[in-house]
């Protein structure tokens, strides 16, 4: 090398064995030349994939992604590339921003549960010394909402409160002591209205709706979304073999994150707004502060702060976001608002509190002939993500069984508490666990295995749901198999003394959401990555996804890493600012890493060709005869030709200075073309299987979860360390809502335990061993093989505990969460049905094989056969549900069958047989009643 | 949260904080005492009866004595632990307390005079305001309880400390110190039925410390909580039962977290001494007599149906835990 630019070596020393890091005295990669260690490391064979002649085992076949598969960091457990700030103390949160000149903003709120405004008077707030600015609902009267369909948000309520704590007036002082102090000064005339709390009472006609939909409003109810939806032969479940009717009632539940929400808006000179929010969908936010501000989207930067957890509940565009961009205008001074607590429960978007009915049957083949779901879900007083939650509780809950038919009906109603929305597991969570108890209940009665009437009943990979949904890789069968073999399940089901119990449960969900919620997919990208690297080596990665401690920064460093054959600190990403990233959806659905990644793929493929097309014109040799290996670039039959990657690309810059590359992912087409087809369609599905084992106190009711096998088919673990960490998470998160977790309204409506010691977040004590078990199935479309793994793994605990604890005590829950006095008056009444003095003297469930285990286990066994050769992609036939039930994959079902139907509205003769939620549909919309509305 | 503003002062000596109080008191002022203040400075924060002015006692040498028999009220529960050479009684019970954390700073004095709680109560400044307050912070409106309706005269709110059950049980006295002097009463003679009142501490007066028998370490005891998570809950309910071994006449048991005041059943014990003991059967009836003298009101996260069918379980495990068969 001479001439050029020459790197400076950088100092290294010596690599410290206590862990301490000691700032500029950490070793650091050299950028292949001139660094200190001029010799090349090996190739890691162990992972490389065998397809590609490395060492690394592909149980589930090959992948496309493999022959760029370098074995630099893929599959490697690496801590997070934040994790240093994070532990440190140094990473910067929504409320660590302060900006000079900053004002405190305090938010007033509504006291009362549902009233109309007549007027507002800020008249003393803004004759208090200190006060700067003050705003009101008519300063910002723009609707906004997360969905483009149901935009029901204001900046500040504009004509009446929909629930206690919703915004009324905000204003900014100097200190928050007079911010506080202005609270109490404005002078506001309500008209108090009737609320609304029981969900049931949501599906009556009222006065006074909570919103007004115009002539799609449904009577004068306060329905907000309505589902129906019917596939298959309902033949089927006439004269079943086995059925389960569960009616189940499931409370709230809040994310619990520990970051409070906070936001600093800022207008900087030149009349843009800077606003820094800890925001996991920065982009929508973005979009709504355009909407609400009127103000053109290139002059807002949404900075996205660290963000301190955010599980589903920082997803929305919050109100507080537009307050203080609307006070700071009016002021001309930065505004800062951080929430209190009890701020943040009434913002809420945790997940809905259900009435969910799960009716199900099998025939005496043991097959599942039909599942009938009817879920009634409380939305509370906004829509947030509930237009989809309501198709959610429904079309997640078949797969990954196949189903003779499949009956839904679903409903969301507001009333006049704080909003429900998308929380980890976003609308699965509650059906799945009604389904998998069910399912159960079924093989009690069957006399069967409830694991082998599970494997008995899978669909394969590479098939279709009843719904239509497109599942690729499936590991179902694999994750199943394991936590039967890690529990040691066939000693203990059903075998265990009084008080200990063991259960299973599976669950299923969606990687990525199939459509951009605001555009068309075969029109914009749902996601895009740029890649810069300039002459130093070092690799500047510009991405819009939001990392919400899940690591989808570590993931996209990771992946361009790899493809580069670069020392992950090589790569830096830059993913805060609008400005500077191009657009994401954000880190909801799961969809970061396997969208986002596969962008960043494409873009760093781009910068590789062109690094090996300088290499190609260095040493003569073809790209595809060339290696990529730890900073160097090697003819593959002789590593002594090669050049460093540093020189490479310097020659790749000499026409044109740094290189840029740009990458993007798009969603295949696929799906059905029935109402409401999109919702739970996704590019890939992940899968998951927990057994649970419990004690249960059986004299106190109180349940303690104390083991849990959890395997997680997240396709391919980019950082296994990562997936393990957010499989232990989602057992703590999803243990909180079977055992302790609840919003506790009262009987006048308000909300109880607005606070962290009342609402009850399982602590250290409460958590189990969880022995996490990744099963890798290769999904064909994911980067390098990779699904999601953080939602998807919260599904089964919740029913594998509750099934675990009827194991214990033969008692079966159908409220959650199972608090001890729920346990306990359980026990009570199995205890006075058996005329026990003591229940003490309970008998445990037993288990003795009927004449349906043999069949089933043999079904199991042919169908393991089937499914491996579908993973593997030996066998390319088509397989849609059905094909279980004798119909031929090739020809439509309902040319086959009669009966097969696929409905998305009721039929008149159905109306009167509808379950709860089903009864919305008794209603018409304010267009169909026409001049009689 | 930003607490309310109030002067803070750090009296050294007993006379210093007894002249404090009373100058204050004398001002037509208002003031609380604070050690930890695990308790007192989050009522603060959400504005629950804060006072003027608030004093220290954590600079008070006699408030941090420690020794087997004598425990000043500034011992962070934390020390309560055997290598100080606590009664294991009080040991397994401060370990039950809250969190790790928290009895780093929460003293045996803040536990033994904590406010009593009650989910209608213990809420924020603007969520109290929404339900036109309640009897226990009414701000001056003679607002109605909101446990028991119609009625501003009782409070029912929940006494939620974990360690007087268990010093009660060990025949435990305090110490209180007022501007008319020291006086040294039972500990079970220190709560009162209210949840309002919940002491008999006077205007200015301090508890200074908690004071064992002599006999206390013949004792063996039992504590029973009963709470949801296995760290920061208060008790749901909570039994603490000792006895000189193989003697019946010596058994206590003490009660809290059921009503507003921590309670000793005297004679629920005698009741089953005078029939004259038979094993199981006894142990069975002693802890229904208990169950049925408590009445738990709906104010804590159990409802109290079941926290009082509960006492019955407590009060046999704790029997049965001490070898009374």
């Amino acid at each position: 090398m001479s001439g050029g630019y020459r790197q400076q070596p950088g100092k290294s020393s010596a690599k410290r064995r206590d862990g301490k890091r000691v700032a500029g005295q950490q070793k650091f990669p050299p950028p292949g030349s001139g660094g200190s260690n001029p010799v090349m490391e090996p190739r890691d064979l162990n992972f490389i994939p065998e397809s590609v002649g490395g060492k690394e085992p592909q149980p589930a076949g090959s992948h496309i992604h493999d022959r760029i598969r370098t074995g630099t960091v893929v599959g490697k457990p690496l801590q997070l590339v934040d994790s240093n700030a994070k532990v440190t103390g140094q990473a910067w949160y929504g409320d660590d921003i302060r900006l000079t000149n900053e004002t405190i903003g305090k938010i007033l709120r509504s006291p009362h549960h549902y009233a109309k405004i007549i007027s507002i008077d800020t008249t003393r707030v803004e004759a208090l010394p200190g006060v700067i600015s003050v705003a009101t609902g008519q300063d910002a009267p723009n609707r906004f909402g997360v969905l483009p369909v149901t935009k029901d948000e204001h900046a500040m309520s504009v004509e009446k409160v929909r629930h206690m704590g919703d915004l009324v007036a905000c204003v900014c002082a100097e200190t928050e002591a007079i911010a506080i102090e202005a609270l109490a000064l404005f002078d506001i005339e309500w008209e108090i209205l009737e609320p609304v709390f029981d969900r049931k009472k949501g599906l009556e006609d009222v006065d006074e709706p909570i919103h007004w939909r115009g002539k799609y409003h449904l009577s004068r109810t306060n329905v907000q979304k309505r589902v129906f939806q019917e596939f298959g032969d309902r033949s089927l479940i006439e004269n079943p073999h086995a059925a389960s009717h569960g009616k189940w009632s499931m409370e709230g539940v809040h994310h619990g994150f520990t970051e409070p929400h906070a936001v600093v808006a800022h207008w900087d000179p030149n009349g843009r707004l800077q606003l820094y929010t800890p925001q996991q969908v920065p982009h929508y936010t973005h979009r709504a502060l355009s909407t609400v501000l009127e103000v053109p989207m290139h002059q807002i930067n949404v900075v996205r702060t660290f963000v301190g957890g955010g599980f589903g509940g920082k997803s929305d565009p919050f109100p507080h976001e537009m307050c203080a961009a609307i006070l700071s205008r009016k002021s001309g001074r930065p505004v800062r608002i951080t929430f209190d607590r009890e701020e943040v429960y009434w913002i809420n978007r945790g997940r809905h509190p259900s009435d969910i009915e799960v009716k199900m049957t099998a025939d005496d083949a043991g097959r599942i002939s039909g599942f009938d779901i009817d879920a009634l879900i409380d939305g509370g007083g906004f829509a947030s993500f509930g237009h989809v939650t309501s198709y959610y509780n429904g079309v997640l809950a078949t797969a990954p069984y196949e189903l003779g038919s499949f009956h839904y009906t679903g409903a969301r109603v507001w009333t006049n508490k704080p909003a429900s929305g998308a929380m980890r597991g976003h609308g699965a969570v509650n059906t799945r666990c009604a389904v998998e108890v069910g399912l159960d209940e079924m093989a009690e009665q069957m006399q069967v295995d409830p694991i082998d009437l599970r494997l008995a009943n899978l669909l394969p990979p590479h098939s279709r749901t009843i719904t239509g949904f497109r599942i690729t890789s499936n590991g179902m069968r694999e994750a199943l198999e394991k936590v039967r073999e890690g529990s040691d399940w066939d000693n203990k089901f059903r075998k265990l003394p009084l008080g200990k119990g063991i259960g299973v449960g599976c669950g299923f969900f969606i990687s990525g959401s199939g459509l951009p919620i605001h555009w068309d997919p075969n029109r914009f990208p749902h996601a895009t990555v740029h890649i810069q690297v300039d002459m130093d080596g070092g690799v500047t990665v510009h991405t819009g996804a939001a990392d919400i401690g899940q690591g989808s920064t570590t993931a996209v460093a990771q992946v361009v890493a790899e493809v580069l054959a670069l020392p992950i600190e090589m790569i830096h990403v830059r993913s805060h600012e609008s400005d500077t990233s191009p657009v994401d959806l954000g880190s909801y659905s799961s969809r970061v890493t396997f969208m986002n990644a596969n962008a960043a793929i494409r873009a760093a493929l781009e910068i590789r060709e062109q690094i090996l097309n300088a290499a190609w014109d260095m040493l003569g040799y073809h790209p595809n005869t060339l290696v990529l290996n730890d900073r160097r670039i090697y003819y593959k039959h002789d590593p002594s030709i090669g050049v460093s990657y540093l020189q490479a690309l310097h020659k790749a810059q000499e026409d044109k200075g740094a290189l840029i590359a740009s990458g993007a992912y798009r969603s295949p087409p696929m799906g059905g073309v029935h109402k409401g087809a999109a919702a739970g369609l996704a590019p890939a599905y992940s899968f998951s299987s927990y057994v649970a084992e419990v004690d249960v106190d059986v004299e106190l009711g109180l349940v303690k979860c104390t083991n849990v096998w959890a395997a997680h088919d997240c396709g391919k673990a980019l950082n296994p360390l990562a997936v393990k960490g957010q499989i232990i998470g989602s057992c703590h998160m999803g243990l909180g809502q079977v055992l302790s977790e609840k919003m506790v309204y009262g009987r006048t409506g308000h909300l109880q335990n607005a606070n962290l010691l009342e609402y009850k977040i399982p602590s250290i004590h409460e958590m189990p061993h969880v022995e996490p078990i990744i099963i890798e199935s290769c999904d064909p479309e994911g980067p390098f093989g990779a699904k999601e793994a953080g939602e998807g793994p919260l599904l089964p605990i919740l029913p594998a505990v509750v099934n675990a604890v009827y194991d214990a005590i033969g008692v079966r829950f159908r409220d959650l969460p199972l608090t001890p006095d729920v346990v306990f008056k359980g026990i009570e009444k199995k205890r006075k049905s058996l005329k026990l003095e003591d229940s003490l003297d309970l008998p445990s469930p037993r288990l003795e094989y009927g004449p349906m285990q043999e069949p089933l286990v043999l079904r199991a066994a042919e169908h393991k056969v089937r499914d491996k050769a579908r993973q593997r992609t030996e066998d390319t036939s088509h397989y849609v549900n059905g094909v279980l039930f004798g119909f031929d994959p090739n020809i439509p079902l309902e040319d086959q069958v009669d009966g097969w139907k696929m409905a998305t509205e009721p039929d008149p003769e159905q109306l009167a047989e509808l379950g709860l939620a089903g009864k919305a549909w008794l209603k018409k919309t304010q267009r169909e009643m026409g001049d009689d509305a | 949260m930003l607490m309310p503003p109030f002067t803070l002062h750090h009296p050294s000596s007993i006379q210093e904080a007894i002249s404090i109080a009373s100058n204050i008191i004398a001002d037509g002022e208002t003031f609380d005492w604070v050690a930890g203040g695990t308790d007192v400075l989050p009522n603060y924060k959400w504005r629950i009866n804060p006072k003027p002015h608030v004093i220290s006692l954590a600079n008070i040498p006699e408030a941090k004595q420690l020794s087997p028999y004598d425990i000043g009220c500034m011992t962070p529960l934390s020390q309560l632990t055997e290598v100080n050479g606590m009664h294991p009684l009080i040991v397994e019970a401060a370990g039950k307390i809250a969190s790790s954390l928290i009895r780093k700073s929460a003293t045996v004095g803040g536990n033994l005079c904590l406010d009593t709680r009650c989910f209608w109560y213990n809420q924020s400044e603007d969520w109290r305001r929404s339900i036109d307050w309640c009897h226990k912070a009414d701000c001056g409106t003679g607002a109605d309880c909101r446990v028991i309706p119609n009625q501003n005269t009782l409070c029912v709110a929940t006494y939620q400390g974990d360690l007087a059950p268990n010093f009660m049980a060990l025949g435990a006295t305090i110490t209180l110190i007022s501007p008319d002097g020291e006086r040294v009463i039972p500990l079970h003679d220190f709560y009162q039925l209210d949840g309002m009142k919940k002491n008999i501490l006077k205007q200015g007066e301090f508890l200074l410390k908690v004071t064992l028998p002599s006999n206390a370490f013949e004792l063996t005891g039992s504590y029973q909580k009963l709470r949801v998570r296995e760290s920061w809950d208060f008790p749901e309910a909570g039994i603490a039962i000792t006895w000189k071994k193989g003697d019946y006449k010596s058994l206590k048991i003490a009660s809290t977290a059921l009503e507003s005041i921590p309670k000793l059943h005297h004679e629920q014990v005698d009741s089953i001494n005078a029939e004259g003991w038979s094993k199981n059967e006894s142990i069975m009836e002693l802890a229904g007599l208990v169950r049925k003298s408590v009445k738990p009101v709906n104010n804590t996260s159990l409802p109290p149906n079941y926290r009082r069918s509960v006492v019955r379980v407590l009060t046999k495990r704790a029997l049965k835990n001490i070898g009374c068969e």
